[in-house]
């Protein structure tokens, strides 16, 4: 059984020819390799030119002094330190005894932030892709309400941010509505520049990420299934706890590592949602950028890239995209 | 050239012989008079390069000084940080920088900078005092902080000098003071103390400027106000002080005393416009934005003074020969009263208000530098209307503003603590 479905396997990758390993084969594969080695080339050098040098320069420059007089080529742990040590630390006599720093604390409720906004982005996303892919029997309307998903994406990210004050501020829409209503006799603020507009902005700017990876796994569960599992008398719960949820896990996984990166990143919305009230990982990146304090910005930057990595290692831990896909 | 096959280096040596010697004889050609009929092409200067924040660095401003010296200048606008930033780390990248006399804590000890010679500044006697003995008028407060008097006076080396002598550190410009913005109508009093920053009647309504050198520095004008704290020198202040400080502000963030922090002009305008925000830390320009969309806007005078800030004008330390002199003519431009006349339509002021005043019509003159009712409508630097018949500017006439400056934009020795508490603030 396992064999079958491995041969005749079509799906959207499908399986790979193998080479019989005879001589003629081996020519051709040498071939290949060249051929490949030509179409991976601008890739890599693009990837190279601005992905790993300017990586490579982010941590040598985390290593480098500032002074008063600029930079200084050196090689310091000082900004590590900087990042990590702070005043009365596992020292049992200090209020601050399990304090940690405050960049390690402003990573900490970055990542926070970022997984209430994952968990729920996948509560309202979910249900999104599986009524466009499972509901949708046309395919032009599965095309054009996925299509209409999108449609935030038409005008720019600050516009979409800066629109929720004519909605949620203090005379915004809903506040009018309230008052009207007569149901507050003074605006309510707690909707706009608080946590609970941010994080509904941020759900709202993001949610479309995870909506379409979800959404194409989905598609591509083949609808027979479906059906022999409901002739063989499996509840709707069933079919979603044993194929669907299963199946569509990848799609789950890639949708959450984009919006686990985007919103880990994330500092804009911070500032025009929430007023600038907090901080996140970037704005303190900024921060530091902003007084030319660049070997510390620099060691942010990899503190931050190092959460994002363990992120990512630990969704693929959970869901092998590979095997699944 | 036609070297095929030999070694590398031998192949590279000859390449490069051969295009000096190219490049000799085509020099060589040009000064013989061999190649005419574009004079200009070969006598036009190289253009100049300047860097500084969107305040100075304008088309209009570049393209006008363009006309009259006679040569290109390439301005690039950048943001504070990144100007800081290329300022300090970069001074090959540029000619000039439209700076900011609060940078040359850093800028004047990391001799980024060359010492500019007065005598070649053709106006020099015709900058006012504010830089030069740090008073306006007689009689004026020289304010805490990186004041402009303290950071302008150099040796030929651009080494600090006690006093007054012949270079200085970079030609004065721009500058204005700024304070507390408010809506009178969501306020119900005038606002005449930095102290209500902090009072509990406006609790919620209120925002801050998300600058921690700066921001810092008003919470301090009202912490002071409410008599908390008496700081040695807000403008430089000690770890202790900082400590202070961020304490209230963490508490008064925790009591939910902050709307929200700016960072930008627009988003200041906005959060007056859009009622988010009875009172805030305010540029003065923004003031006018706002009151342009139709709300009701003043501009405080406080009791205690204002905060003040000075754009200065700068020219590298690798500056030297054809280009030095351009960068001098650059320098002189800025003096002359054109720009002057520019930036007082944006509601700064220029370090020679007697050239200013030469380009500005009487109505404008009266209006933004002595404070008076607008005549008639007067225009914005770009010619579209900006303040209407009758208008008063808010915080009184030039000399009045500048009385009493109660601190200046600063970069204090403990930036980089005063910038992990404000991270600190900002988490909690």
């Amino acid at each position: 059984m396992s064999n079958a479905s491995e041969h005749h396997h079509t799906g959207l990758i499908g399986s790979q020819p193998r080479p019989d390993g005879s001589a003629r084969s081996k020519i051709s594969y040498a071939e290949e390799g060249f051929a490949t080695a030509w179409l991976i080339a601008p890739a890599s050098l693009w990837l190279i030119l601005f992905l790993v040098i300017p990586l490579v320069s982010i941590v040598v420059f985390s290593f480098w002094e500032n002074t008063p007089q600029g930079l200084n080529p050196a090689f310091s742990l000082e900004f590590y330190g900087e990042y990590f040590y702070t005043k009365g630390f596992f020292d049992p006599d200090s209020d601050r005894f399990l304090l940690p720093s405050v960049f390690i604390r402003t990573l900490g409720s970055t990542v926070y932030f970022t997984l209430v906004t994952m968990l729920l982005c996948l509560i309202v996303g979910y249900p999104i892709a599986y009524f466009l892919a499972m509901q949708v029997q046309a395919f032009k309307w599965q095309l054009a309400l996925f299509l209409l998903c999108m449609v935030p994406f038409w005008t720019s990210y600050l516009i979409r941010a800066v629109a929720w004050l004519p909605m949620l501020g203090r005379r915004g829409l809903i506040n009018q509505a309230l008052l009207g209503m007569g149901i507050v006799d003074k605006p309510v603020s707690f909707l706009f520049y608080s946590e609970f507009g941010y994080t509904m902005a941020l759900v709202q700017i993001y949610v479309v990420l995870g909506i379409g990876p979800i959404f194409f796994s989905l598609a591509k569960i083949n609808k027979d299934i479906l059906e022999a599992a409901t002739d063989m008398g499996a509840t709707p719960f069933q079919i979603f706890r044993e194929i669907i949820g299963p199946m569509s896990l990848p799609g789950v996984a890639i949708g959450m590592i984009f919006i686990f990166v985007m919103i880990m990143g994330e500092f804009a919305t911070a500032v025009v949602v929430y007023g600038g009230k907090t901080s996140t990982a970037g704005t303190v990146i900024l921060n530091y950028y902003g007084i030319a304090n660049y070997p510390f910005a620099a060691v942010n930057a990899l503190m931050l890239m190092l959460a994002m990595v363990i992120g990512i290692i630990v969704i693929l831990r959970v869901v092998d995209i590979r095997k699944e896909l | 050239m036609t070297v095929k096959n030999g070694n590398s280096k031998s192949g590279g040596a000859s390449l490069r012989m051969s295009r000096r010697r190219f490049m000799g004889t085509a020099a060589t050609v040009a000064a013989a008079g061999g190649i005419t009929g574009f004079p200009n092409i070969v006598q036009a200067a190289d253009p100049i390069r300047t860097i500084g924040l969107g305040v100075s660095i304008i088309n209009e401003i570049q393209g006008k000084a363009a006309k009259d010296v006679g040569f290109k200048i390439r301005g690039q606008a950048l943001g504070y940080g990144a100007l800081f930033g290329k300022t300090l780390n970069q001074n090959d990248q540029y000619e000039v920088s439209e700076c900011y006399f609060d940078m040359f804590d850093v800028m004047i000890p990391s001799g980024v900078f060359q010492a500019i010679d007065t005598h070649r500044i053709k106006d020099w006697d015709k900058v006012s005092n504010l830089t030069k003995t740090g008073m306006l008028t007689p009689g004026s407060s020289v304010g805490q902080g990186d004041a402009p008097v303290r950071q302008i006076w150099v040796d030929k080396d651009g080494k600090r000098t006690d006093g007054p002598s012949r270079y200085i550190s970079a030609v004065p410009g721009w500058h204005n003071a700024d304070s507390l913005g408010y809506n009178p109508e969501d306020t119900g009093r005038p606002i005449e103390s930095w102290a209500e920053l902090f009072s509990s009647d406006f609790r919620g309504r209120v925002a801050l400027l998300n600058v921690p050198q700066i921001g810092a520095m008003d919470a301090a004008m009202g912490v002071e106000a409410l008599g908390l704290i008496k700081f040695g020198d807000k403008g430089n202040m000690t770890r202790k002080e900082i400590d202070f400080l961020v304490d209230f502000l963490i508490k008064k963030k925790k009591e939910g005393h902050f709307r929200a922090f700016w960072e930008t002009f627009g988003q200041s305008v906005n959060l007056m416009v859009s009622g988010e925000v009875a009172l805030q830390s305010m540029w003065s320009p923004a003031v006018t934005a706002v009151k342009a969309e139709g709300v009701p806007c003043i501009y405080a005078s406080p009791k205690e003074g204002m905060r003040g800030w000075h754009g200065a004008l700068a020219i590298s330390k690798k500056v030297t020969g054809k280009k030095l002199d351009q960068a001098y003519e650059y320098l002189n431009w800025w003096l002359d009263g054109w720009a002057g006349a520019f930036v007082a339509r944006q509601g700064y002021y220029m370090s020679t208000p007697a050239n200013t005043k030469k380009h500005l019509p009487a109505d404008e003159w009266d209006f933004w530098y002595e404070g008076k009712a607008a005549a008639k409508e007067l225009p914005d630097p770009f010619g579209s209307p900006l303040v209407n018949k009758g208008e008063v500017r808010d915080g009184g006439s030039y000399e009045q503003r500048f009385k009493k400056i109660a601190v200046w934009n600063s970069v204090m020795s403990e930036n980089d603590y005063l910038v992990k508490r404000w991270t600190e603030f900002l988490t909690a």
